[in-house]
């Protein structure tokens, strides 16, 4: 029992950590990039990052816990209210929604090769083929 | 009637396996994705006056363009369509999308309602040719999605316009200024809808052929955060043969329409507030309609209140439209919804539209 409480009380004390996204880019990428500006590339405002250069944001696939942690804090959406906001576009040709992969894994592998691709992971995933640009 | 209409049928679906032939032949070169959209809906009216005049029973139409109407009798058929939309990415700005879409209120029939060619020029302009949605009411070019308002449908009262694809060149854009988004479109392109089923299925009860020439309009939508502001103007030639026969107005031919649109929406914490008011101006007559919609996001559930109206000023087709209704969204891509809505129809002698009625409708919404 007390064990159960313990371990209780140490995913309550390291929940903050361990649910911390970081976004990344590639580590050539210079730019400051503010959640403003995160906003806009991951809801297609706008296809730049903040200096002007091509910006191609990925998202985790929706069945990864991290998803939804990104959209409420970073977004400040519901996922619903995302896919809402994306259908309207998708359907009258205005936009397409960012593509989508599966793990943290992928994302860095594919952030670390291109200096266009912008994406997020948990923080404790981040290493040193990617440049963490924001925390939250 | 049924002959034409078969025969129309399997062109469309010659239309479908070529379309499709060309998607699936180029995606060894190019990504062709798949998307698509469902709303399964069951409603009834509950008591309605119906119009004597007409021989019409208690009736709440709850889809002019398609003529959607709900009876006395639980009808899975005016609200219920699904939608599939394939996108090929050629790549370099260009793309080809086609949407069909088929609806329980045209017999489960499938339809091309988007089918356009898209090229994006640069990061702001991106011009589209095809057929598409004419975009003219906030709701008009994804009518279709349920998913993407609140609502069982976009509220009747407004939503009447019996034209609502058009075949032509649009321009879209997207400016990012500050803290604002600027975005919209200039479009031009005309529509022969012939039989029209509104005019032929419910007010004239003869086929109707309804032209709209010389479409123009613009669309111009400010976006900050909780505030959304959306400007429409859009002018068309209006031709009419019912029964083979070319209608005339005050001795002319042609008839010029011109529409004005503000819609003005706040989506604040969870405080949601949607509203349009808009003017047609049919050579000279005003037909006006508004809405005004209040709803309140608890956790996944959002309760809200909607009333429309529709108004010709000249106490001919009035009526307006007060609703109630939760939505849910109990999965990532589905949401239920239930909605009451209550009717009240004012028009004057023989302009009455259905009656007044009140009514239940309930289903679900998904996308994918």
């Amino acid at each position: 029992m007390k064990k159960l409480l313990c371990s209780i009380l140490l995913s309550l004390v390291s929940m903050p950590i361990w649910a911390g996204v970081v976004v990344i880019v590639h580590p050539s990428n210079g730019d400051t990039i503010d959640q403003k500006a995160i906003e806009n590339i991951y809801l297609g405002k706008t296809k730049t990052f903040p200096n002007g250069a091509s910006a191609v944001p990925v998202n985790l696939d929706s069945a990864v816990p991290l998803r939804e942690t990104f959209d409420s804090k970073v977004l400040g959406k519901s996922s619903s209210q995302l896919k809402s906001y994306w259908s309207q576009k998708v359907f009258t040709g205005k936009g397409t929604p960012p593509k989508e992969v599966t793990s943290g894994a992928e994302m860095i592998k594919l952030v670390s090769s291109n200096p266009n691709i912008i994406g997020y992971i948990d923080s404790s995933e981040a290493n040193d083929s990617v440049k963490v640009v924001a925390e939250f | 009637m049924h002959i034409p209409y078969k025969v129309g049928l399997s062109m469309k679906h010659k239309l479908l396996f070529s379309l499709c032939s060309l998607l699936l032949a180029t995606s060894a070169q190019a990504e062709v994705n798949i998307s698509g959209f469902a709303s399964v809906v069951a409603g009834r009216v509950i008591d309605g006056t119906g119009v004597a005049e007409f021989d019409l029973g208690p009736t709440f139409l709850a889809d002019y363009p398609l003529v959607g109407a709900y009876d006395e009798d639980i009808s899975f058929k005016p609200d219920t369509l699904f939608g599939i939309q394939f996108s090929a990415d050629l790549l370099e700005g260009l793309s080809a999308t086609a949407q069909v879409v088929s609806r329980g209120a045209d017999d489960f029939s499938a339809d091309f309602e988007w089918a356009y060619l898209s090229y994006e020029l640069n990061e702001h302009w991106t011009v589209q040719g095809g057929k598409k949605r004419l975009p003219l009411y906030y709701y008009s070019d994804f009518f279709d999605v349920g998913y993407a308002y609140p609502w069982i449908r976009p509220p009747a009262d407004n939503y009447t316009w019996q034209v609502f694809n058009y075949t032509g060149v649009s321009a879209l854009y997207n400016y990012l200024m500050g803290e604002w988004t600027m975005s919209g479109q200039v479009y031009y392109g005309s529509e022969d809808s012939d039989p029209n089923k509104l005019l032929s299925d419910f007010f004239f009860l003869e086929n109707t052929r309804e032209v709209w020439k010389d479409i123009g309009g613009i669309v111009v939508q400010f976006n900050r955060d909780w505030l959304d502001i959306r400007l429409t103007h859009m002018q068309y030639t209006n031709e009419r043969y019912i029964g083979g026969v070319q209608q005339e107005w005050n001795g002319n031919k042609q008839r010029t329409g011109k529409f004005y649109g503000l819609s003005v929406n706040i989506d604040y914490n969870n405080f949601l507030f949607l509203s349009e008011l808009n003017r047609l101006d049919l050579d000279g007559s005003n037909l006006d309609t508004y809405l005004v919609t209040l709803g309140y996001r608890i956790k996944s559930v959002m309760p809200y209140v909607s009333y429309s109206d529709f108004n010709d000023g000249e106490g001919g087709e009035v009526h307006h439209t007060t609703s109630a209704g939760i939505r849910w969204d109990f999965h990532p891509s589905a949401a239920f919804k239930i909605q009451y809505d209550d009717v009240k129809d004012e028009g004057g002698p023989g302009m009455k539209v259905a009656g007044d009625s009140q009514s239940i409708s309930l289903g679900v919404d998904l996308v994918f």
